[in-house]
């Protein structure tokens, strides 16, 4: 016979109260459309999370606003450190625990650790800030409301070379994301004339950049491109600058955050990002810059847009599925998505190709007191 | 000239890892304690010294409110966290738990604080300029060099010749018989724990202003900070420091012959290297066992 033990009776006693619990979070769950967030909310590239997370906020905001829907939207936070592990980790539990329909992701590791995991569940991912050549089509749910960096390089590269800047030294992060940009950089600019002359990979924890700095001195390049991410940006250039490398510094969007900006020694700096013109004259975009001038004092950055995007993406997808009287899930929104693809988003009309991805002009800019000046 | 370029840029590197370290190893050569949380130390300073530098405050004042800040954080861990757990006969995984938890409540507050972006400060003392051909110095290497010679001269001299001085070496030995000679291992505690927090100081405001600061900056001090405290003899603190200086000069002279990424790998390869076939470090007692 089995024993009864102190044990034995608090677990069975326990289990009631712990379905209960499951089941009211189900419940809550339906109340409510579950979108995730599979951010970076802690470590070196937390200012991301921060950036990505207020512009999602912003569009919860305009949607609750204007009852687009027939049930709130929730948000779900999960914390991916900025790495594939945190990203797979992050994932399952908001696809398991917290029964998201809708995850908005950001980074090229996390976004390949996590769409393996929201393809087996038909949850949909929308990355607005990773920009690896490898997130093109890498799942019929994982869209890209962000153009790619081949797309920044392709644009970048005639710029290069019409201002004789033929000889770069790249220092790139060894990452899905650094190696993808090498490969672009090295690709585009062969073939438009230019040579990379120097190529140095760099750890994502990297702190101390003399040394490469040093070596790439001896190269005497044209122009040092440099593709990382977060407060590694702010010290290589910084760094960089110190060291006596007097070329031009040319980087892509990621460095459009206040800590590159906000840097002294990033004045001149040059990077490709996604055309921000808030001049733009529809009432979506208005709406956004003036709510978001009001709510900050300042404009908002490329990465705010495009995580509203998401949410209003969302928004506009759910509701007309709603509307049809269809569930929403997965499937559905992806069948409404290239149904429709062209959607009324900030910036204008947001036109989505068969791979899930957005088009967006590129243009090239410069940092002049902390604000991005387009030169080309 | 890349050779000798390189070695300057890894004496001012291994100068600043040579104080920070030299920190950890008198703290944990005198009390035993192991001081995970030094790097929080060092965090804290550093933005004690952006805080100084925002407020428009001089550098020397800057470096009296940096110091304040690191001291006073280390006598207060001294008291209110470490000094319980000894007095409770916690072990050292206790204790190391408890440095642990400290560490993530400091780089929260630094978060909550300052943001969580990339600081750092901008002074003409870290603009290079080529001295010689091909050689790049900027005045921050005289700065680290004159500060890590000045702060070994004295801290030498105080351990050889204060009665404080070998109070404190004396400390980790025979606490009992301390208290025979009519000294208080409290107050020596307090004072490692004053002076270590203090040597971490001029890292951190130099740092502040050449390789800038994050809130999780602490992490890669202390990794630093215990690998030269292996290396150069656990406890020993002119081992430390010359660890320290051998791990900047390693990591940075590495990039000269093999990929960069060997860099930060480079000093980490001297660590084991002393584990396989040096394991009590440059200047640490072999045991027997």
């Amino acid at each position: 016979m089995t024993r009864i033990t102190r044990r034995t009776l608090l677990a069975a006693s326990a289990l009631p109260l712990g379905g209960g619990l499951l089941a009211s979070r189900r419940a809550r769950a339906e109340e409510a459309y579950i979108l995730g967030t599979l951010f970076p909310m802690a470590g070196p590239n937390a200012e991301y999370g921060t950036i990505f997370t207020a512009g999602a906020a912003m569009a919860i905001k305009h949607v609750s606003a204007d009852k687009m829907l027939s049930r709130p939207l929730a948000l779900r936070a999960e914390d991916s450190e900025g790495t594939p592990q945190g990203g797979a980790v992050g994932m399952n539990k908001l696809v398991n625990v917290d029964h998201a329909l809708y995850v908005l992701v950001g980074f090229t590791g996390v976004s390949k650790a996590a769409a393996p995991i929201g393809t087996r569940a038909k949850v949909v991912l929308v990355n607005g800030g990773g920009v690896g050549p490898d997130l093109a089509g890498l799942s019929p749910y994982y869209w890209n409301v962000i153009p790619l960096v081949p797309d920044e390089i392709k644009v970048l590269t005639p710029f290069l070379i019409a201002r004789k800047l033929r000889r770069v030294a790249l220092i790139y992060v060894n990452d899905p994301f650094g190696n993808g940009l090498y490969k672009a950089l090295k690709t585009d600019l062969t073939a438009a004339g230019g040579e990379i002359v120097a190529a140095d990979a760099i750890s994502p924890t990297d702190q101390q950049f003399s040394a490469i700095a040093a070596r790439i001195r001896t190269t005497a390049p044209d122009a040092v491109y440099f593709a990382s991410y977060g407060a590694q940006q702010a010290q290589i250039i910084k760094q960089l600058r110190d060291a006596g490398i007097s070329q031009p510094l040319l980087t892509y969007s990621g460095a459009a955050i206040p800590s590159v900006r906000n840097l002294p020694e990033a004045e001149g700096l040059t990077l490709t990002a996604q055309a921000a013109d808030w001049t733009v004259d529809d009432p979506v975009t208005r709406r956004f810059v003036a709510d978001w001038r009001a709510q900050y004092g300042s404009d908002p950055t490329p990465y705010h847009q495009n995580y509203y995007n998401a949410v209003r993406l969302f928004a506009l997808l759910a509701q007309q599925l709603e509307k049809a009287g269809k569930p929403v899930n997965g499937d559905t929104l992806r069948a409404a998505l290239l149904a429709t693809r062209r959607f009324a988003l900030v910036g204008g009309e947001g036109v989505f190709d068969d791979l899930g991805d957005i088009s967006m002009k590129i243009v090239v800019n410069t940092l002049k007191g902390g604000k991005l000046v387009a030169v080309g | 000239m890349l050779l000798l370029q390189l070695l300057v840029s890894g004496i001012e590197t291994g100068a600043l890892y040579a104080l920070t370290a030299a920190g950890f190893a008198l703290i944990f050569g005198a009390t035993r304690i192991f001081h995970f949380a030094h790097g929080a130390t060092y965090a804290l300073a550093g933005y004690a010294f952006v805080l100084a530098s925002r407020l428009g405050l001089a550098w020397p004042l800057g470096g009296l409110l940096a110091l304040a800040v690191a001291v006073g954080f280390g006598l207060f861990l001294e008291a209110a966290v470490y000094r319980p757990i000894q007095r409770h006969h916690g072990a050292f995984f206790t204790v190391f738990v408890a440095a642990f938890g400290v560490v993530i409540v400091v780089q929260s507050l630094i978060e909550l604080s300052f943001g969580r972006a990339f600081v750092a400060i901008s002074t003409p003392l870290t603009r290079a300029h080529e001295i010689l051909p091909g050689l790049y110095i900027a005045q921050v290497f005289w700065v680290a060099l004159a500060i890590a010679i000045v702060i070994f001269a004295l801290l030498g001299s105080f351990l050889a010749r204060a009665r404080a001085g070998i109070g404190l070496r004396a400390l980790s030995e025979n606490p009992d018989l301390l208290r025979a000679f009519g000294l208080s291992a409290r107050r020596l505690s307090a004072l490692a724990f004053a002076l270590g927090s203090a040597l971490a100081v001029p890292g951190a405001v130099l740092g502040a202003a050449t390789t800038g600061l994050s809130p999780g900056v602490g992490a890669h001090v202390m990794l630093i900070s215990l690998a030269a405290s292996v290396v150069g003899g656990i406890g020993s603190l002119r081992g430390a420091a010359l660890a320290g200086l051998l791990l900047g000069v390693v990591e940075t002279l590495v990039v000269a012959f093999l990929d960069t990424q060997w860099s930060e790998a480079a000093g980490f390869v001297v660590l084991f290297v002393f584990i396989l076939f040096r394991p009590s470090g440059l200047f640490g007692a072999a045991v027997a066992r």
